[in-house]
């Protein structure tokens, strides 16, 4: 057995997607969650080039292009994704995403345990009037 | 009882890896870097001394375990650093440290593109990012993990099963192990055809991994799915595009 054989390589690929999969399910900072996505992706495109030497073709190391192609996609997109989340609260904390439903409606599952981050303001992407001249007078003062 | 005692000396590495990325995982409170360290090199030690023996090889023993100890110590570093752009950072060595590995892997190609592809495009505007999105150095949610115990407890039963499965596996059609062909690493005929555009492999002069053979196998071989990751490419352009906050919403 040599010391880059094929189980060598594999042993290293699942301990790089382990480690991908802490991370994924531990970090709670949204762009740190896509790159863990990415390590997991590195474990699996380690096991598909070993195969690929394994078996004498290059299949394997077609497929790892074609892992990379996808991978490219899903970074743009999800990048696009994190701006856009980023814009509405002004954090990265994907626990600011728990509750999908609008404000005024009642919670109806149990809140999460986790302190919650603080948000910079809530409503800052609707449209708000600014108040201008003189408020007005209420009927109360006439009399 | 008796199963683990026989199969204690993979249970090890596994113990200590799970005992140093929960401890070395961000909490509430500070823990000793130093303590998870030291678990950690011992886990490598012990994976190295139970499932990765080395070979004759001196050259190749050695660049295969520089590589793989550099692509896994970061890739755990990346994981439990506090500061997003130092996770950012840790990946990239991890990166460069598996195009490495592809290398001995007879891959210098595939190697080169990863490097441009992950390296100079996904991890600058993965940074770029970061450092648009926090301003500050650290955030309260960086330093603070999601269960560390429960994900840690169950990333590492996956890895023991892979590992106990890759221990008992008997090898593909019965080889246990065979060793990897010397010398340069050239394509065998299976008489298997794709498609009516593939071609029979190459004579026997032409390196596997060199363009020419990834050329002509993808697109003979795999000519559709290149036009469907092709597709795929010009969707996710036009929706990253579409998704992205336009300048009239203001920017970040």
């Amino acid at each position: 057995m040599t010391a880059s054989s094929l189980e060598s390589q594999l042993v290293v690929g699942a301990i790089l997607f382990a480690l991908g999969m802490i991370g994924f399910l531990t970090r709670r900072n949204l762009i740190l969650i896509v790159l863990s996505t990415e390590l997991m992706l590195h474990g699996v495109s380690l096991n598909l080039t070993a195969f690929g030497r394994y078996h004498g073709n290059p299949q394997g190391q077609v497929f790892t292009i074609f892992v990379l192609t996808i991978a490219a996609c899903e970074a743009g997109l999800a990048l696009s994704l994190i701006l856009t989340l980023y814009q509405r609260r002004k954090s990265l904390d994907v626990f600011l995403w728990s509750n999908l439903g609008e404000d005024d409606l009642p919670i109806l599952s149990g809140q999460s345990t986790v302190p919650q981050t603080k948000l910079a303001d809530p409503n800052a992407d609707l449209p708000h009037l600014t108040p201008a001249g003189r408020a007005p007078k209420t009927p109360s003062t006439k009399t | 009882m008796k199963w683990s005692l026989e199969n204690s000396l993979v249970l090890l590495p596994l113990v200590l890896g799970w005992l140093a990325v929960w401890w070395l995982l961000p909490q509430q409170r500070a823990r000793s870097r130093i303590l998870g360290g030291l678990l950690a090199v011992g886990a490598l030690l012990a994976l190295q001394a139970t499932m990765l023996p080395p070979a004759g090889n001196l050259v190749r023993d050695g660049l295969f375990y520089l590589f793989a100890a550099t692509a896994i110590l970061s890739a755990g570093l990346m994981i439990t650093d506090g500061n997003p752009v130092y996770a950012a950072l840790w990946f990239a060595v991890t990166t460069l440290s598996v195009c490495g590995l592809f290398l001995l892997n007879s891959a210098p190609f595939l190697a080169a593109a990863t490097i441009i592809v992950y390296a100079g495009a996904i991890i600058v505007t993965f940074l770029f990012v970061i450092m648009l999105a926090q301003q500050t150095a650290t955030a309260n949610y960086d330093h603070r993990a999601v269960q560390p115990l429960v994900a840690s407890t169950l990333s590492f039963i996956l890895l023991g099963a892979l590992l106990f499965a890759l221990q008992e596996w008997g090898g593909i059609d019965g080889k246990v192990n065979g060793p990897l062909q010397e010398g340069p690493f050239v394509a065998q005929d299976d008489g298997v055809r794709a498609n009516v555009f593939s071609q029979p492999p190459m004579s026997n002069k032409t390196e596997i991994g060199s363009m020419r053979v990834l050329g002509r196998s993808l697109f003979s071989d795999y000519l559709y799915a290149v036009e469907l990751a092709g597709t795929v490419l010009l969707i996710a352009t036009i929706g990253a595009i579409a998704i992205a906050p336009r300048r009239s919403q203001g920017t970040l």
